[in-house]
């Protein structure tokens, strides 16, 4: 078996030197602040969500590893890094079975069954969440109006897009922007802490854990989508900073977007994929049955991500039928895995 | 043996929906519950054997260069006895499975025993082969269905299951748990037959 001088393989490619373990524990600890947040907010409640998430994650990638005979990878810390992600956008009164369910689907599904880390098209931790939040009769547990209702928190508790949507923006009085920006609002455990999602997402672009790209574009584009839509009807449409200041925008933008495996690895692609995402998110707002569409925003444009990569592959020594991609796997590929 | 070897070739080694992966949209479709599925696959012996023994029959009369449209008209009109009959006397299977019956005319699996199978084999051989096909199909279908109707409405053929406050998991009876459990079962199937082998 001679060594193979070309290596293909599925992404993630754009490295900053950091091995993949590094990468998801400092994600883990720059997801940290908004963590403590929330659990400063719904007190054990999302301690309880929190820590389920993160066992269920690292038992599912476990189990099904163990089950197909492949070696054991816990220790990369990525498992443990998606139920931390998946916990921070679920409200602090999920029921286990949903938490359960969400991680097993995600994981084994969204994950190992593409090939494990690194092979995913998708981000595990939205698919995990979209296979709940479709199922109808679960939906009550994730309408944080609902779900927070036992709590007393000192400011209003309704889901400031719940209101957008069904008021328009001129009930949006109550949300003033400061507040909003302090993370005193309802929404997920670990999604509404504004100001600690961007020290935690300023802290992973400078140290290079994400690409800045995707962050920068996915907030320009929901900002210029929904000044847009803000222009046209300021009377139904809320103003750009509430956008960016609510839901899963800025958790999304950070890190659920930035992935390495399901975000593209090319300049260009990743401005693109970042300002679709975030004109994606705010059509959904604008116009969806779901109140925040930043999980089906970032799920639509992962499937984009091969198509995007080609734009920018150089073409120097092949033609474009010939060059390698996840679309069009070269034919050598069994001579260059073994 | 031989004979027995054309039965239970349906059954395992080339199970439709598993092993072939041949007629997948019904598959998809109309499993939704336990009840729907095993409606399809009785549906599809019926059409199955019977076509499979005309055509057998018929397989040096039937010219060569028409042979796939005289199949889908020995096809189609046991689809539509089929149809008939499920309107007539179990309308209820009628109506779950709705536009998936006259679509039973369009089944790769059937298309493909009868050019694969029944018109290069005698009456006998392509009856043993439709039944087994046609078995393997169903029970493919009433267990993708049983899984789908147990986890996504917490019933079997309509029979409650599980505990009063269970939440259903509908995600198993939209379209993406088709997909993820026909995967995961597909998976599933290739990997015991990998472990058969080696």
């Amino acid at each position: 078996m001679k060594p193979a001088d070309l290596i293909v393989s599925p992404g993630p490619h754009w490295h900053s030197g950091a091995r993949k373990t590094t990468i998801a524990y400092h994600t883990m600890l720059a997801l940290v602040p908004a963590a403590v947040w929330g659990i400063t907010q719904y007190g054990l409640d999302a301690v309880r969500v929190i820590s389920l998430s993160i066992a269920c994650a690292m038992l599912a990638e476990w189990g099904f590893r163990k089950l197909v005979r492949k070696p054991d990878s816990l220790a990369d810390g990525t498992a443990a890094l998606s139920g931390l992600l998946l916990a921070l956008i679920l409200p602090a009164s999920t029921p286990w079975h949903m938490i359960l369910i969400g991680n097993v689907l995600g994981i084994v599904v969204g994950k190992e069954c593409f090939g494990g880390l690194g092979a995913n098209p998708l981000n595990p931790v939205l698919v995990g969440y979209a296979a709940l939040r479709i199922t109808t009769p679960w939906a009550g547990h994730l309408d944080f109006d609902l779900a927070l209702i036992n709590y007393q928190l000192g400011y209003p508790l309704e889901f400031p897009l719940a209101v957008l949507r069904a008021k328009g923006a001129t009930a949006l009085g109550q949300f003033p922007l400061g507040q909003l920006f302090l993370g005193q609002q309802t929404g997920g455990i670990g999604a509404v802490g504004m100001v600690w999602l961007l020290i935690g997402g300023l802290y992973l672009v400078l140290r290079g854990f994400a690409p800045w790209r995707i962050p920068l574009a996915f907030l320009l584009g929901s900002f210029v989508t929904s000044g847009i839509f803000w222009l046209a009807n300021g009377e139904l449409h809320a103003s750009p900073l509430f956008h960016l200041l609510t839901g899963n925008l800025m958790i999304g933008a950070f890190f659920l977007a930035t992935d390495p495996s399901s975000s593209p690895v090319n300049r260009w692609p990743q401005l693109i994929f970042g300002f679709a995402c975030g004109l994606l998110a705010i059509l959904l707002r604008a116009w969806s049955n779901y109140a925040d569409g930043v999980v089906f925003a970032i799920l639509l444009m992962n499937l984009c991500v091969p198509l995007l990569d080609q734009l920018t592959v150089k073409q120097r020594h092949a033609p474009r039928a010939a060059v390698p991609s996840a679309l069009n796997p070269p034919a050598t590929e069994e001579g260059a895995a073994s | 043996m031989s004979y027995m070897r054309d039965f239970t070739r349906g059954l395992w080694d080339e199970l439709p929906p598993f092993r072939m992966v041949l007629g997948l949209c019904p598959v998809l479709a109309v499993t939704k519950s336990a009840e729907g599925g095993l409606g399809m696959g009785l549906c599809v012996i019926f059409v199955l054997t019977l076509s499979n023994i005309i055509v057998s029959a018929l397989r040096r009369v039937i010219p060569r260069k028409v042979r796939i449209a005289s199949f889908i008209v020995i096809i189609a009109t046991f689809v539509v006895i089929v149809e008939l009959v499920t309107q007539a006397y179990f309308y209820s299977i009628y109506t779950t499975l709705g536009l998936f019956i006259p679509l039973i005319v369009v089944n790769c699996i059937i298309l493909g025993r009868a050019e694969a199978f029944a018109s290069r084999n005698g009456v006998f051989r392509s009856t043993l082969d439709g039944l087994g096909v046609g078995l393997g199909f169903t029970l493919s279908l009433t267990v993708l269905g049983s899984i789908r109707e147990i986890l996504g409405n917490g019933t079997w053929f309509d029979m409650p299951l599980m505990w009063s406050s269970f939440e259903p998991f509908t995600f198993m009876v939209e379209a993406p748990g088709a997909f993820v459990c026909l995967g995961l079962m597909l998976g599933a199937m290739n990997a015991i037959s990998g472990t058969r082998a080696s």
